[in-house]
């Protein structure tokens, strides 16, 4: 560049060229002068990290409660059960005669019962699910289970959200805006809760009495029942629509989130887009793991029906066994008995990310959750990926 | 227990532990590459939300180049055939000081003389000073790397001779050098911006670690991946699995197994027992001579002393939003800003001691760099600040989330006024990654984003010369943001690059 440099420091020339010398010795003194106090092993922040996010919880079942004739409560109990936000949910872990499953079920409690240990789960018999149909038979109380910590991101937030949510609930959808609504309630969270609670017959409605107490007591929080296949006075008869929202929305801007089956996230989007709000004012739960994959536009007609080799590799051990064109590469793996990880079983979370190291797979846009990158170098996640050749895929050891 | 043997056993798959493997598996040594968490990367990943893919740490990658000028990490990336598509930062940086009486407003540009210039345009009478500093720089850059080409042996006629102003300067920090030089002051407040990047105050930062990063950065500019982060993580697991590596995620290392001072092999969670000679490790030198060693009682109390005499780098707070208006829209003009309350950066480190309601800003608006990194109509903006030991120390689990959202306010409301832009109502998507965010998936310890800090006593030139003495257990080296090339992105890969080889050496040596 330009002209050497006559760098002084202090001006005092050589001794600077001792100070270079004394760098080492320096530093040699600082460590042997520190004190040779014990390192903490677990500091403040990861030990609040561990509380907050812990990767397994176990729980003992307390208490269950029949809130239908298809859905129960069940009361989760523990020393400690990790605090959570209002709207998130638990992986339950199950070992359903060798088959190592998970289902993500919202926590319908308040968190402040989670200080003390407990989280409500509510779980519906689905008709066609061997694992509702095991829990229902099976979790009693004094069962102990096994649940991820908590997790998803249907929550309320303040810097995000508008400051009226318009819950709209579908069947077991309740759950999170119960916790909600409850965490309202207990002056954790601040916001309005309109809920839509769409059922059957007044008969489906779940949580009723307890919903109507919050509502009368705190103003923050309103209930609308509306009944799909029932006419009563005092009830809104129909689906939810986009006049039913406009009618109980107010004036004031709101937010719209929605928890439910598949079929009411289908009809709902498209009465929301009715209302022309802009995307950040809707939010939706998981899908939810999809079981008529065929039925998906892109899904190629001839694969339907279609078995294919499955190589699982898995730490050191190898699995080769038999996936169906629709199922999920998730839901074989379990049949082989292999105890994958999972959680949200939507595509969304990651959790489930695998290397494809070879064959072709089929996944919903929808729910194709993957990072670009992971597109470029050939991962997957298990749980919304459906096989359309012989695959060989790495999965991580949980 | 099932056991298997490998030259070389890499822990965690961070940008070091990455770095190494690589260049080990690449040397033909039989490397296995463990990481607890299922991904690997560490902070240098990505995370999805809504339509919005985040990167989770990256602002710019310095020494990175381009064909024709590669840098340190540019060449090496290259030697190992990453397939990496990068993307040029468009400008330095601006910086934005927010106090009333010390307001200041300016953007510099890359490049040595564009840099110059522009500093003489808002410091005139700044450009003797600067270019001496430059030069200095340079002086310091070409020394570090004679010193590496000497691998701890230089010859001192060498030394001085050549590199008599790096000599002279070498002991000194950034403002002990900048005040020789006579610097205008405000010129030295322009010049400092980037002290955050390194997280410790220019009155104890060792003046060789940063003048190098900045002759870095402006003969160089900076690069970012097209796919966040998580596409160099990839394409360095990529490239340990070409060349014959193995790679297993989660799976936790427990022990590290010394027998006469050497190592011997490692144990996991998994109940397996690994055998080697050589473990390249990617946590910090104190969890692992405090957690993991296992046989090698006689240095714990000297781990114990070095571990207390140095100081744990900020912890990391990062605030993403994803927002539903465009760039240009928002007003967002810019790549890369740094809103400081004050120019005074000790004042700026002090107050990384207690969660005030104005924390100094790193900033970086992806979308000004790569136009199409979120859908058409949208932008992305991400937030760091950073805070030291007692700074969230009350924080419990039902304060928690309420202690972010509040900083993350307090951010918004910032940018909002010192840029005079508005954001808050274009936030579609928003999360945080706190502390405890750090602490979860990557480990960090007590939730830094840093190594020890680089204060001139414990800087680069220190560990460079000492990287002998810190050899406390035969086959035991260490990479990463803790190791002796101190923190930062390409510190991270180039200390993985040269353990990987000094590694590969020790084993050559074996035979």
């Amino acid at each position: 560049m330009s002209k050497k440099l006559n760098v002084k420091i202090k001006a005092i020339g050589l001794l600077d060229l001792l100070a270079f010398k004394k760098l080492v010795p320096n530093r040699k003194k600082k460590f042997e002068e520190a004190p040779a106090t014990e390192i903490r092993k677990t500091p403040p922040m990861n030990e609040l990290a561990a509380k907050l996010h812990p990767k397994h919880q176990k729980f003992t079942i307390t208490d269950v409660v029949e809130l239908t004739s298809s859905m129960k409560q069940f009361e989760l109990s523990s020393d400690t059960a990790a605090y959570f936000r209002a709207g998130q949910y638990v992986s339950v872990k199950l070992d359903i005669n060798g088959h190592k499953v998970t289902r993500p079920y919202s926590i319908m409690s308040s968190p402040k019962a989670a200080l003390s240990g407990k989280y409500m789960l509510g779980v519906k018999k689905a008709d066609d699910g061997f694992v509702t149909e095991y829990i229902f038979d099976n979790w009693k109380e004094g069962t102990v289970i096994e649940t991820s910590g908590p997790e998803g991101n249907f929550y309320y937030e303040d810097i995000r959200d508008a400051k009226t949510i318009i819950g709209i609930a579908g069947g077991c959808g309740i759950t999170p805006f119960f916790s909600m609504a409850q965490a309202i309630r207990d002056g954790i969270e601040d916001f309005n809760l309109c809920l839509l609670y769409g059922c059957k017959t007044l008969n489906d409605i779940a949580l009723r009495k307890e919903l109507d107490v919050i509502a009368q007591t705190d103003s923050r929080v309103k209930v609308v029942y509306v009944l799909s296949d029932e006419k009563k006075e005092g009830y809104e008869h129909g689906f939810i629509t986009a006049d039913v929202i406009k009618k109980y929305a107010g004036d004031e801007p709101y937010s719209i989130f929605m928890c439910g089956p598949q079929v009411m996230y289908d009809f709902i989007s498209k009465e929301i887009a009715k209302l022309g709000l802009e995307k950040k004012y809707v939010r939706r739960e998981l899908y939810g793991q999809i079981n008529n994959v065929e039925k998906y536009e892109g899904f190629p007609k001839d694969k339907v029906g279609k078995k294919y080799k499955l190589t699982i590799h898995m730490g050191q051990n190898t699995t080769i066994t038999e996936a169906l064109s629709t199922e999920s590469i998730l839901v074989a793996v379990e049949r082989a008995k292999i105890k994958a990880p999972s959680l949200c079983r939507t595509g969304e979370c990651g959790c489930c990310r695998s290397r494809l190291i070879a064959g072709d797979v089929f996944i919903v846009e929808d729910t194709d959750g993957r990072r670009m990158a992971d597109k470029k170098f050939g991962y997957v996640h298990i749980c919304s990926s459906f096989p359309l050749s012989d695959l060989e895929i790495e999965i991580p050891v949980e | 227990m099932s056991e298997r043997t490998y030259d070389v056993v890499v822990i965690g798959a961070g940008n070091g532990g990455l770095a190494a493997a690589a260049t080990t598996a690449q040397k033909g040594m039989k490397t296995l590459l463990i990481e607890q968490h299922t991904l690997p990367g560490g902070y240098a990943s990505s995370f999805v939300r809504g339509r919005f893919e985040f990167e989770p740490s990256l602002h710019e990658l310095c020494d990175v180049g381009k064909e024709g000028e590669w840098g340190a990490c540019g060449t090496f990336f290259k030697d190992l055939g990453l397939d990496i598509e990068w993307v040029p930062v468009p400008e330095a940086y601006r910086m934005v000081i927010t106090d009333k009486d010390e307001k200041l407003d300016v953007k510099m540009p890359f490049g040595l003389n564009e840099y110059i210039d522009k500093m003489e345009e808002y410091v005139p009478g700044s450009r003797e000073s600067v270019t001496n500093f430059f030069d200095l720089c340079q002086e310091v850059l070409d020394a570090i790397g004679y010193l590496g080409a000497s691998k701890g042996n230089p010859d001192k006629k060498v030394l001085t001779s050549k590199y008599s102003n790096f000599l002279k300067t070498a002991s000194y920090s950034v403002d002990q050098v900048e005040k020789a030089l006579k610097i205008p002051k405000k010129a030295r407040d322009i010049l400092n911006a980037y002290w955050c990047y390194l997280g410790t105050d220019t009155e104890k930062l060792g003046f060789t670690i940063y003048g190098a990063m900045m002759i870095k950065f402006l003969l160089l500019g900076a690069y970012i991946p097209k796919m966040r982060s998580h596409e160099i993580s990839l394409a360095f697991e990529k490239a340990i699995r070409d060349f014959g590596g193995d790679v297993i995620y989660g799976t936790k290392v427990e022990k590290i197994l010394v027998e006469n001072g050497s190592v011997v092999g490692v144990t996991t969670d998994k109940g397996e027992k690994i055998n080697t000679k050589h473990v390249i490790c990617n946590a910090p030198r104190h969890v692992a001579f405090g957690n993991m060693v296992e046989g090698a009682d006689e240095i714990k109390e000297k781990a114990n002393r070095e571990f207390n005499s140095r100081k744990v780098g900020g912890k990391g707070y990062v605030a993403y939003f994803g927002l539903n208006k465009t760039a240009k829209e928002l007003g967002l003009t810019d790549y890369s800003y740094f809103i400081y309350p004050t120019v005074d950066n000790k004042k700026l480190y002090n107050s990384m001691f207690e969660r005030g309601n104005n924390p100094m800003q790193a900033i970086v608006c992806l979308n000004n760099a790569i136009p199409d990194c979120s859908p058409p109509g949208t932008s992305m903006l991400t937030v760091t600040t950073l805070y030291k030991d007692g700074a969230w120390d009350d924080v419990n689990e039902t304060n928690y989330v309420q202690v972010k959202n509040k900083i993350a306010k307090d951010i918004v409301r910032n940018i909002e006024s010192a840029l005079n832009v508005k954001i808050s109502d274009a936030i579609e998507e928003y999360s945080v990654a706190s502390p405890q965010t750090f602490a979860r998936y990557a480990c960090a310890y007590d939730g830094s984003i840093y190594g020890y800090e680089s204060e001139t006593w414990d800087s680069l030139l220190p560990r460079l010369l000492m990287m002998k003495d810190d050899l406390y257990i035969n086959g035991l080296r260490f990479v990463g943001g803790f190791a002796f090339r101190c923190h930062g992105y390409s510190s991270g890969y180039m200390s993985g690059n040269t353990i990987g080889l000094l590694t590969y050496k020790d084993s050559l040596e074996e035979k």
